[in-house]
């Protein structure tokens, strides 16, 4: 390679975040961490889709009460909007730098990954409303207003990205214990006896059951709805502000 | 190089996760038994189970028409296979047949599976001669016939007719 050329590349280098290191023949310009750099963008495109798919594919699975059987929840319509108010809350608190997903600058594919990327975080947000939003009757119109009574709180507030991640992990727990723990342990136990049989071995169950209209699962559906929150929880601590640069 | 490979995977990964998610939401099967079915229909290599549409065929013929339903369930899971579903609903009309009243919830069922003989193939004709109707809407308008009450079940002369 002639020295001119050498120094039409080093003079094409707008910005580098390194050391500059003088050399016999040439500028040598020392790379960044290319492990580190390739861990980030496996992490980035391959690891935090996954997870956040694992979420949108668990967050409407039950357990049916009397065969265990599989049943696949959709997501009521007003998660789509609380999981729309958190996307911009994590933009407005810079948890996402929306420029340093997309840009005009990027190339296409990398675009279009970012973008499929951010869509998997959605689809996320809106399943995890779904698994700790109660399904129907007083307790989802509770929830449901409490839940939008904090989001609205926060778009108005003002937020770093660490406290926004604190906010939210400590809304979905509290709206998981509230599910799991307390109104799953309200209802009364699905069982094969007649309805009135029920209600004169567990009254007050049968009655908060009733009156409450507490859909009733199987156990197994508050341990994996436990591990979709984690799930969900840990892919927004590994999501970065900016994806990696090429 | 290894980022455009890395940004092409994850969209195939991506686009294959969504498109698995909205199968499993829009299907909705109910144990990792009907996803396995329920994934052969999407992909089309849906077909019955021959022993167990045999096993329900013989079942059947001998007159145990419970125990030729549940093969024929298990044959045809799905409930896609017109064959299987006619023989259904001929199971249906044979075991609520009666000389004097017929039962009307299994002629119920059975037309019920008429119309999924019709809905799967509108132009079915079986060819079976142990049958004496031969397409869906011959026998649907006998188990319509049989729910009726009329006059007609009055008459003594109804005592004489044959199960077909």
């Amino acid at each position: 390679m002639s020295r001119t050329t050498e120094e039409k590349r080093v003079s094409e280098v707008d910005f580098v975040d390194a050391e500059i290191m003088p050399s016999e023949r040439a500028v040598v310009v020392p790379k960044p961490d290319e492990g580190l750099h390739g861990s980030r963008a496996v992490i980035s495109y391959l690891v935090l889709p996954l997870i956040f798919l694992a979420v949108t594919l668990l967050g409407g699975f039950r357990f049916g009460a009397v065969d265990n059987a599989f049943l696949f929840l959709k997501p009521p319509l007003v998660c789509l909007v609380y999981a729309a108010i958190i996307l911009v809350l994590f933009v407005r608190s810079g948890l996402i730098q929306i420029d340093g997903w997309l840009s005009e600058g990027f190339p296409m594919l990398r675009n279009l990954a970012s973008c499929l990327c951010l869509l998997t975080l959605f689809a996320a947000t809106v399943q995890v409303f779904n698994s700790v939003m109660p399904e129907q009757g007083l307790p989802f119109w509770v929830v449901a207003f409490f839940f939008f009574w904090t989001l609205w709180n926060n778009l108005f507030a003002d937020f770093d990205a660490r406290r926004l991640l604190r906010s939210v992990g400590a809304m979905f727990a509290l709206a998981f214990v509230a599910k799991y723990l307390v109104l799953a342990n309200l209802a009364a136990a699905p069982t094969e006896s007649s309805w009135l049989q029920r209600i004169f071995e567990n009254p007050g169950k049968e009655a908060l059951t009733w009156v409450l209209d507490l859909p009733r699962y199987s156990s197994g559906t508050g341990y994996v709805q436990f591990f979709t929150v984690a799930l969900f929880l840990l892919g927004l601590y590994l999501t970065p502000r900016r994806l990696p640069n090429d | 190089m290894r980022e455009r490979y890395i940004h092409i995977l994850s969209i195939a990964i991506v686009l294959t996760g969504f498109a698995a998610v909205t199968f499993l939401y829009w299907s909705e099967p109910r144990s990792l038994a009907e996803v396995a079915t329920k994934g052969s229909v999407a992909i089309g290599t849906y077909a019955v189970d021959r022993a167990e549409f045999e096993r329900g065929l013989a079942a059947f013929r001998a007159e145990s028409f419970a125990e030729a339903r549940s093969a024929f369930d298990r044959a045809d899971p799905e409930k896609r296979d017109a064959l299987a579903q006619f023989y259904v609903a001929y199971s249906f009309y044979r075991q609520g047949w009666g000389t004097f009243t017929n039962d009307d919830a299994l002629f119920r069922s059975g037309i019920e599976a008429a119309n999924r003989v019709t809905a799967i193939d509108p132009n079915f004709r079986v060819n079976d001669p142990t049958l004496g109707m031969k397409t869906p809407a011959e026998l649907r308008a006998e188990l319509e016939e049989g729910l009726k009450i009329t006059i007609d079940d009055l008459n003594p002369l109804k005592l004489t007719r044959e199960r077909k």
